[in-house]
């Protein structure tokens, strides 16, 4: 089990290496530089400049500086933010998107494995045919249109009321947080929906499930402790990519709702080609990517005792 | 004889699907003694496993149907109840073990705590006292070791380990009837063996009466006191182990005895494998009279007319058949008359 752990953790590593490879060399493969900027510059100003940052040295050197710092745990300073350390950048504004997104799953998972219950529950009748609707609506509608909606409905709501009820944007207090935590799960719980369903009605048929009707035990028991548990498996596979693409993904309702997290200077830094805020971002989202989905495996093991001691 | 524990009166079963209505279970009536063992015999899709399914409360409604019938265990309806006092008598007076032993439990729970889920609902034992008896039961299904095995899940067992646990499931609450779904079908033979053994034994120790469902004619031989021959969801024939064997009223029970292969083959006959022509009955739409006269080589012309009467046989020995009516002729080789015996 402990090997098996250690052997994950080695490969991941190795991924966020080949991660970070591919974005240093897909970065400098971009034409331009974080100092092609609106503003013109003398040649000379230009060669001391990017003598300054290592622009000037031969990629392959540059490479290995950046393997160097990284592995050391330093990002280094951004390009275009005056002495800002990228470190500081994610230090800063990664807890905020790490809360919006931790919200969402929990939104979304509670959410996902609810409705798809009571969907396959209900399976061919109203409840069912109405939430499978509002799932492939939840799926096919992209975020930014949810979102500029909510938000346009809490203003409604506010003015209706006479007062905040909810704030309709920026960050502070959990109030804060509930409707565009909402908005950014929303499709993962219509997807983990789907899956639960499915799932659901898979562990219904089965034979260890008759089995526990013909011990005699209690329908709610039936459920809790036989189908809920297994048919919960396939969702906390998907949990794992799901959290991080949340944590992630959620510029677009970050800037819909003024709430000031990475996903904002992970956007601006590719428009503004800031090597160092790019790499920065983009290796943390890989590593922490690679974490959620080793913690995710640990956790399956927890629910399932068949993946416990293979390996 | 002794007043029955179950009695299963004129039970009909059907299912409602897109295709029409599946008449799985016409008008089956038996009985079942304390302490003895009842086999129910005939070919897949005969109505055996829809039979005990629905004693158990197991057939999912809709699209099943009890439609008409009764079922009483010590004189009081379960068909309508599961519960008697308060208590589902499903895994404490009637239990049941399946034919495939592998998926018949839940892959992510140990066995020790799934036999003693059972005692913890009927018996209201606490967690511990029913794990620790969960022991004792897989001890007595003769499973070794097994305080370590009780912690092990289904995965770590195997198929003929899985199928005693579920046996020691199924006797947890002592219960009155045991119900065996083609116990050993998924096993190999000598697995098989040792779980009929096993069977046996237990029934010995505790007195509990066995319904045995199988297509197996060895492991009727072997096991059963009573036999009772469906066909299309209709019984055919019933009497003791040795009135099936050695005295079969009907062409039906007949033919399956032809059909099992044996080690004595003094004569040519014995040397060929028989097979029953025909395919069982499409049971959208039964056919009239009698449901085997299709496939029936002394068919006359009233068995696809009027359903047969039962004919008494001997003391508990009985068959539907128009052959033993006062008007039918002589009777074919090898089928037991009214009087006894086999001409």
């Amino acid at each position: 089990m402990l090997t098996y752990f250690a052997k994950r953790i080695a490969l991941g590593l190795v991924t966020i290496w080949f991660i970070a490879s591919a974005t240093f060399f897909g970065m400098h493969a971009v034409p331009g530089d974080p100092l092609a900027g609106d503003k013109a510059m003398t040649a000379q100003i230009r060669a001391n400049l990017e003598a300054k940052y290592g622009l000037d040295k031969p990629l392959g050197s540059q490479y290995l500086i950046y393997l160097g710092n990284i592995a050391r745990g330093d990002f280094g300073i951004s390009y275009t933010q005056e002495n800002r350390r990228v470190n500081d950048i994610i230090r800063e504004h990664f807890p905020i998107s790490a809360t919006l997104g931790i919200l969402a799953i929990v939104f979304a998972g509670l959410g996902g494995v609810l409705w798809g219950a009571l969907t396959a529950l209900y399976r061919n009748r109203w409840p069912d045919v109405v939430i499978m609707f509002l799932v492939i609506l939840g799926i096919s509608v992209p975020s930014f249109v949810v979102a500029a909606i909510s938000q346009w409905s809490l203003v409604g709501a506010n003015l209706a009321a006479g007062t905040t009820i909810l704030p309709i944007g920026g960050w502070g207090t959990v109030w804060h947080m509930l409707v565009p935590a909402l908005v950014l799960g929303l499709s993962t719980m219509a997807y983990l929906t789907r899956l639960m369903r499915s799932s659901m009605l898979e562990v219904v048929s089965t034979d260890y499930i008759r089995t526990a009707k013909a011990k005699g035990l209690p329908a709610t028991q039936i459920f809790s402790r036989h189908q809920l548990r297994n048919a919960i498996l396939p969702v906390v596979t998907v949990l794992g990519p799901a959290i991080a693409g949340i944590t992630t993904g959620g510029f677009v309702v970050e800037i819909v709702f003024a709430i000031p997290g990475l996903g904002r200077y992970f956007v601006q830094a590719i428009q503004q080609l800031d090597y160092t805020v790019i790499m920065g971002t983009t290796v943390f989202y890989g590593a922490f990517l690679v974490f959620m989905v080793i913690l995710v495996d640990l956790v399956y093991g927890l629910i399932d005792p068949r993946v416990r001691v293979e390996k | 004889m002794s007043e029955p524990l179950l009695q299963v009166e004129n039970l009909h079963v059907d299912f409602q699907t897109y295709g029409g209505v599946v008449q799985a279970v016409r008008g089956v009536s038996f009985d079942v003694i304390a302490g003895q063992t009842l086999a129910i015999v005939g070919e897949s899709g005969c109505g055996k496993s829809v039979t005990v399914q629905s004693l158990m409360g197991l057939i999912p409604m809709p699209p099943g149907r009890i439609h008409q019938g009764s079922a009483r265990l010590r004189g009081q309806d379960i068909l309508v109840s599961k519960m008697i006092a308060g208590q589902d008598i499903r895994g404490s007076q009637i239990s049941m073990i399946f034919q495939d032993p592998m998926t018949s439990l839940n892959p992510t729970m140990n066995v020790g705590s799934q036999i003693a889920e059972t005692l913890e609902v009927h018996r209201g034992y606490s967690k511990s006292e029913a794990f620790a008896r969960a022991i004792e039961l897989l001890d007595m299904s003769k499973i070794p070791e097994a305080a370590k095995r009780a912690k092990q899940y289904p995965f770590e067992f195997s198929g003929g380990m899985l199928q005693r646990a579920m046996i020691a499931m199924a006797i947890a609450c002592e219960p009155a009837i045991l119900v065996a779904d083609e116990p050993t079908t998924a096993l190999d033979v000598t697995i098989q063996a040792q779980i009929l053994d096993l069977l046996s034994d237990l029934q010995k120790e505790t007195g509990m009466a066995i319904i045995l469902i199988t297509h197996d004619l060895g492991v009727v031989a072997r096991m059963a006191d009573e036999v009772m021959v469906m066909y299309a969801g209709q019984v055919v024939e019933k009497g003791s182990a040795d009135d099936i064997f050695y005295r079969s009223g009907h062409p039906y029970t007949q033919g399956l005895r032809q059909a099992m292969p044996t080690n004595n083959k003094s004569t040519e006959a014995e040397r060929t494998l028989e097979s029953i022509d025909g395919s069982p009955p499409d049971l959208f739409n039964p056919p009239r009279g009698c449901a085997y006269h299709p496939r029936c080589p002394y068919s006359m012309q009233v068995c696809a007319k009027q359903v047969p009467s039962a004919s008494k046989l001997g003391p508990s020995h009985q068959t539907q058949c128009w052959l033993h009516h006062d008007m039918a002729g002589p009777l074919p080789d090898g089928l037991v008359s009214v009087d006894g015996a086999a001409r």
